[in-house]
């Protein structure tokens, strides 16, 4: 699904080079749930952007579900962001003045889709995330844990292969990061591709796989029992 | 379609939402549209082709006539009445006019009021109605030289008539009684080319016609700039002196009718050097309407300056309403970034933009068409003789909108390419 081979992203002032992604190599299949955990500056945020092709990366390659990425133009990387990811931002992102409905419909009306379809998949998503019944409202009407929610159904309203979130309970309360939780452990058990990044080790035990980053290198790659025990099986530095 | 609808409400959200901002920003480019727009309107009138079917058809008739040999002297434009009149004789043009302006105060000799209406006369020749277009609404020209007959326009037929058919009624001028031969159609010469000296061309169109003759005859003053080199008693003593006050044209259709009117006027003078006249270098000028226009340098100079002041004005206004978007777009550069996240390609954001700056084009056009209209009514304080002349018409509106379409998209541009250069992620962490 994802493939990414020894990635370096610099980014440069007049004077400083800072390598926020060094020799970065990452496979994540169909179907995993990845936790990419690692102190504040690690890359973890870089390594995000340029998954989601937010971001461009100075060497290596990357393949996103078969799609070699290097050298694509502005029109083929954004049909590749609105067709295959779907982002979950830690500050939900939603305009404020578009209800629910509005907000979830922006990116399948970049997609081409007629009144139908879009329809169809806004109501979908909404039953998804539990707020089927609140189409119409404002997300300043929502708490922050419904705001979350919203976000992550206006990335699956698209149907994409691959859900990138990033810290997506940072601003939420212990209740409600449980609850957002709750939904992507339910969306991947679904079939769908999730990689993660957060600062909290409980959250990235609770997934499959840990990708842990330091100084723009993977550092720790544990894979953890389906079941949740906390207990890793596997260890690969 | 479905597109542009869902940018055209996002636009009208965007509006709403900044209303203030907009507000401000299409002032701001109304502004500099509207005083553009008037300024154009005013050059416009100045330089507009009075007569353009024939334009090229019609020549003013300049002599190099002066009765001593100082050679600076400048062209003559005026001629005196015994050369107006070998000029009417000839058999070459189409139709030749000549002409001189007096002013009158007028009545309804059958009314009871007695007050008298002040009236621009043309002292000219029958042959002046056909060339210049001028529509009759009812009965004609006069036929005799003498004839105490006039053709009044249609301001003076409302003004002593109340309009209507007056031919066959008698108006009163000096206290002498004149029949109504002709009346008029409303009509405008923008400018009025056949009397351009002074500062005449942008005048309104005179209220009564009558034989060159009979206004001599009648003594009625020459309101033009003219000269004289020998005692004249009267206006009607002209006749056979050296006193200089009378315009000729002539319609030429064809170059073979141009090349004998020359000819026909390079011979006069010739002839009339040989009698001791004309003392100065053959120089007689056939200049069509257009050359006429422009050796009077009809449209003011200080219009023309106006013009490039206003223009920079304009570019100042769309420096300024960039400005403004520049800040706004830098504002909304969440929501632009977030988009292109979710799918938004760049030319997406674009045509957004395009559809934004369309509406602000139109609202702008409204504002501009009215600030306009009002820099025009201000400007005519300033060039009182276009207040007849100089206005907003179709095309004008049509010009109007397009500036304003075409300012709005300039004033966009700059803010759209940054918009989409900012950083995606940046932007949305």
């Amino acid at each position: 699904m994802l493939n990414m081979n020894n990635i370096s992203r610099i980014y440069r002032s007049d004077t400083i080079q800072t390598h926020a992604l060094r020799d970065f190599s990452l496979d994540v299949k169909a179907g995993e749930f990845v936790a990419v955990t690692g102190p504040s500056g690690s890359g973890k945020s870089t390594f995000l952007n340029v998954a989601g092709l937010l971001d461009g990366f100075d060497q290596g390659s990357y393949e996103l579900d078969g799609v070699n990425i290097q050298g694509l133009n502005d029109d083929e990387l954004s049909r590749l962001r609105n067709e295959k990811i779907g982002f979950i931002f830690q500050n939900y992102n939603l305009i404020p003045d578009f209800n629910l409905f509005d907000n979830i419909d922006m990116p399948l009306r970049y997609r081409g889709f007629n009144a139908a379809e879009r329809k169809r998949r806004i109501a979908n998503a909404l039953e998804q995330v539990g707020l089927a019944s609140r189409a119409n409202y404002l997300p300043s009407q929502l708490s922050g844990g419904q705001q979350q929610r919203v976000a992550i159904a206006r990335a699956l309203a698209g149907e994409p292969k691959i859900l990138l979130a990033d810290e997506p309970t940072g601003n939420l309360d212990s209740l409600m990061a449980r609850q957002v939780m709750e939904l992507l452990h339910t969306l991947n058990e679904a079939g769908s591709t999730i990689i993660m990044v957060t600062h909290d080790p409980e959250q990235a035990r609770s997934v499959g796989r840990n990708v842990q980053v330091i100084d723009g290198q993977i550092t720790d790659h544990s894979v953890y029992a389906p079941e949740k025990n906390n207990a890793p099986i596997e260890v690969n530095a | 379609m479905e597109m542009f609808n869902y940018y055209l409400k996002l636009s009208v959200r965007n509006l709403k939402r900044n209303r203030l901002f907009f507000i401000l920003m299409i002032s701001t480019l109304a502004v500099g549209v509207g005083v553009f727009l008037a300024n154009i309107a005013i050059i416009k009138s100045m330089a507009n082709d009075p007569i353009p079917h024939k334009s090229d058809r019609i020549f003013n008739v300049t002599l190099n006539i002066w009765p001593n040999e100082n050679p600076s002297a400048r062209l003559r434009e005026t001629m005196r009445y015994d050369d107006a009149m070998h000029i009417l004789k000839n058999e070459i043009a189409t139709n030749t006019l000549v002409h001189y302006q007096s002013k009158v105060y007028t009545r309804d000799i059958n009314s009871d009021n007695l007050s008298r209406y002040p009236a621009v006369v043309r002292a000219t020749t029958p042959d002046f109605f056909p060339m210049m277009d001028a529509p009759f609404a009812f009965g004609g020209a006069w036929t005799e030289d003498h004839a105490k007959q006039v053709v009044i326009g249609d301001s003076l037929n409302q003004q002593v008539f109340n309009g209507g058919d007056s031919v066959g009624k008698t108006i009163e001028i000096d206290g002498k009684s004149f029949e109504v031969v002709g009346v008029l159609k409303p009509w405008v010469v923008k400018p009025m080319f056949y009397h351009v000296t002074g500062t005449q061309a942008f005048d309104i169109s005179d209220d009564i016609f009558a034989p060159i003759e009979t206004a001599m005859d009648s003594e009625w003053a020459i309101n033009v700039q003219s000269s004289q080199t020998e005692q004249i008693d009267s206006v009607s003593d002209n006749r056979g002196k050296n006193g200089f006050f009378i315009q000729a044209f002539v319609q030429l259709d064809t170059p073979h009718q141009k090349l004998a009117m020359q000819q026909y006027l390079d011979n006069y003078s010739q002839h009339r050097k040989e009698q001791g006249d004309f003392l100065r270098a053959n120089d007689n000028r056939l200049l069509d309407v257009n050359q006429w226009l422009e050796h009077h340098n009809v449209v003011d100079e200080r219009m023309l300056a106006f013009a490039i002041a206003t223009s920079l004005f304009l570019a100042v206004c769309i420096f300024n309403a960039s400005s403004l978007l520049l800040a706004r777009y830098h504002s909304a550069r969440f929501e632009t970034g977030l988009r292109r996240a979710i799918g938004a390609r760049i030319k997406d954001i674009f045509y957004q933009g395009l559809v934004e700056s369309m509406i602000i084009g139109l609202c702008c056009a409204a504002l501009a068409l009215v600030f306009g209209w009002l820099f025009l009514k201000i400007s005519m304080t300033l060039f009182p003789k276009l207040q007849y002349t100089s206005d907003i018409d179709a095309s004008l509106i049509i010009f109007g909108v397009i500036i304003a379409l075409t300012t709005s998209f300039i004033s966009m541009i700059y803010p759209l390419i940054r918009s989409c250069q900012t950083s995606l992620s940046t932007t949305l962490k």
